[in-house]
């Protein structure tokens, strides 16, 4: 999975060694970046990221598959089937 | 002590490689002494003599082998010339005709063959595309205008114009592309290469072969910025696995002796091949300060040595190339312009 070869540093600085390209995440978008290279599936993180930030299951849902979404056009992610 | 000359020192705005290599060999474990070859008394490796300790300016490769070989074997007796590190695509069919000669008057180098050189011309990459597995946008040749107009009615726009090895244009209209052939074929004559453009990213191999199917390295780049002459500017080291084993595959199958680079736009999982240079990029330091000493180990290999042929790097270094002045008397100038060295 392209995620897994991803260096990821602390600060939320990402560098893509096959291609080049840099990324910059937030202290949510790396806790997600984290869980989804444990293999957690987005249910599970969906229900981690409600716990660790005290928000509904569905607004944890919803942001979460929003930056999914961008995982997805930035070709970093794939959905499992 | 290694006397070696050194061309393309003219680091200007579409900087030659000289520089790169010199540096690269002054950082080598072989000691040398560079002498710079230049075409022009303006070229600023003239003044850099700190890194270069002697120049000579050179005949331009279109006055033909008599001048340029006579002008090397002065520089060989004045010298003690023993290694030669050609780095300009014009100059380059001259020395691989004349490397047998050279070589026997104990000047060596290490350069591709005639064969390695032709394949540079764009109508050529199929060939190498085909033999190493990876793509070419869709390209015509083209030398009239009823065949211009027939390649575009295949393609979208923009569409790029190119000459067979130099100048690139991108044309939004038919219009546009009429002119682009027009200027290109006045100067570089025909067939001029009408080319699909691939959206992507833009990323190179560097890399020595051995002329026997293996290599003494490689290193792939992306550029992260270029100039408005579409040089870079910065850029970052890369482990694209497809494109560092299709450049292996290319080694293997030309049997590619010498420096060259390979110019990709990685689209996805598609990785299309748009240009091959029979030498080193003007970027070549970076391979350098990755700790590939290219250079050197084309020094070595020239000299009948065996270079060292691992090429482990780390990615994610990064490369900025920077303006720099320099302040001098007249005095060079003047000895280029009226002895023509100094």
């Amino acid at each position: 999975m392209k995620l897994r070869r991803l260096a990821i540093n602390e600060e939320g600085f990402i560098f893509d060694p096959e291609t080049g390209n840099s990324y910059t995440v937030n202290e949510t978008g790396l806790f997600i970046l984290e869980k989804l290279r444990q293999g957690l599936s987005p249910e599970e993180i969906a229900r981690l990221l409600s716990q660790e930030y005290d928000i509904s299951p569905e607004e944890a849902r919803r942001d979460l598959e929003d930056f999914l979404e961008v995982l997805v056009r930035y070709g970093l992610w794939k959905e499992p089937k | 002590m290694i006397k070696v000359a050194v061309s393309g020192i003219n680091a200007v705005d579409n900087p030659g490689p000289g520089l790169g290599i010199i540096k690269g060999l002054r950082e080598g474990s072989t000691p040398v002494s560079v002498v710079g070859l230049a075409y022009d008394a303006m070229e600023p490796g003239v003044y850099l003599t700190d890194l270069i300790e002697r120049v000579y300016l050179m005949p331009y490769p279109s006055e033909g082998e008599a001048p340029f070989l006579n002008r090397l074997l002065y520089i060989k007796e004045k010298e003690g010339l023993e290694v030669v590190i050609p780095a300009l695509d014009p100059e380059l069919p001259l020395f691989i005709d004349l490397e047998p000669r050279l070589s026997e008057l104990g000047v060596r180098s290490f350069l591709p063959t005639r064969k390695h050189f032709k394949l540079r011309a764009k109508d050529r990459l199929p060939v190498i595309a085909e033999a190493t597995g990876l793509k070419t946008p869709a390209t015509f040749a083209v030398s009239s205008y009823e065949e211009l107009q027939r390649a575009l009615s295949r393609l979208r726009f923009p569409v790029m114009v190119k000459g067979l090895f130099y100048r690139a244009f991108r044309a939004y209209n038919s219009t546009e592309a009429l002119q682009y052939f027009q200027s290109i074929s006045a100067e570089w004559g025909y067939p001029v290469i009408i080319q699909e453009i691939v959206e992507g990213e833009e990323m190179n191999v560097v890399g020595v072969g051995d002329g026997e199917g293996g290599h003494f390295g490689l290193l792939a780049i992306k550029k992260l910025w270029i100039t408005s002459l579409g040089k870079i500017w910065t850029g970052v080291t890369v482990k694209h696995p497809g494109l560092l084993e299709a450049a292996e595959k290319f080694v293997r199958h030309f049997r590619w002796r010498g420096a060259f680079e390979l110019e990709t736009i990685v689209s996805g999982e598609d990785i299309y091949l748009i240009e091959i240079n029979p030498r080193f990029p003007a970027w070549i330091y970076f391979a350098v300060g990755v700790g590939l000493n290219l250079p050197e180990r084309l020094l070595r290999a020239a000299l009948g040595e065996e270079p060292e042929r691992d090429w482990e790097y780390p990615a994610g270094k990064l490369y900025i190339r920077f303006t720099d002045d320099l302040v001098t008397d007249l005095d060079l100038f003047q000895r280029m312009v009226t002895r023509g060295e100094r």
